[in-house]
């Protein structure tokens, strides 16, 4: 009788001890998540919307096609720009921009 | 051969320009193809007849390689100096964009030829001189006009 109290009381506590432990560790889990999720959350989102508001718009991609037809166009304009200069030297028909979209 | 008198032969009278073209052989060209390619031997000088060369250089654009007009040669006009300057080896390319028609003059036969007839040789290279100074010129105040836009985008 008395072995099987011990065995009783031993088994109780037992119980109790893996009762206790389960209750810490499911108690220290949601803590732990929580303060993982406050140290990721603000910092990285914060500083990606702060740099796009801050950096200027980026220039809209112009087709290869099209650059080729005005660095054409710019060549073709210089070009005249250059001979009419030879024609007439002067300072002022050397340095006239000419209507290329390129030095504008 | 072409109603305008070619920038080359400018000067000379009619029978020696027949004479001159005379050593050429005719080359047509269908639309895109290539005339020469940079850093490919030069041994001929072509006159335009019909048609026209676009003259390029590749540039990076946008990460691939596009050629870049530079010149243009219409009829009557010349391409292919490096012909006649070591060390004779091209230093642009040439394309025809639309179906075009040339007469070559290979290198050795105009230089035989002008040894045989040095009035003619005069003429032609003085001519050759007259054009390639122009476009120096041309290219001094386009490489100048360039250079002041660097110079006012560097200081605004």
């Amino acid at each position: 009788m008395e072995m099987f109290l011990m065995g009783l009381c031993l088994s109780l506590l037992g119980v109790a001890v893996s009762a206790a432990a389960f209750a810490a560790a499911t108690r220290d889990e949601p803590r732990h998540r929580e303060s993982e999720a406050g140290q990721k959350l603000p910092l990285p989102a914060a500083q990606f919307f702060l740099d796009d508001a801050g950096r200027p718009a980026a220039p809209p991609r112009v087709p290869i096609e099209v650059l080729l037809l005005q660095l054409e166009h710019h060549v073709r304009l210089e070009q005249a720009a250059a001979e009419s200069f030879l024609d007439l030297p002067t300072r002022e028909s050397l340095h006239t921009p000419s209507s290329s979209p390129l030095v504008h | 051969m072409t109603e305008r008198q070619p920038d080359l032969l400018r000067g000379l009278a009619p029978a020696d320009i027949a004479a001159v073209v005379a050593l050429g052989a005719r080359i047509a060209l269908s639309e895109g193809a290539t005339l020469f390619r940079l850093g490919s031997e030069a041994s001929s000088l072509y006159l335009v007849e019909r048609g026209r060369v676009t003259l390029t250089l590749p540039m990076q654009l946008a990460g691939r390689e596009q050629d870049v007009l530079v010149e243009e040669r219409l009829p009557g006009q010349m391409l292919g100096w490096s012909a006649l300057i070591p060390p004779h080896r091209f230093t642009l390319n040439a394309t025809a964009p639309l179906a075009t028609e040339l007469i070559a003059l290979p290198r050795q036969k105009l230089l035989d030829h002008f040894a045989e007839h040095p009035q003619v040789g005069y003429t032609v290279l003085t001519n050759l001189a007259g054009i390639i100074g122009h476009r120096l010129q041309v290219l001094q105040a386009m490489w100048l006009r360039e250079m002041q836009r660097v110079i006012e985008l560097r200081c605004a």
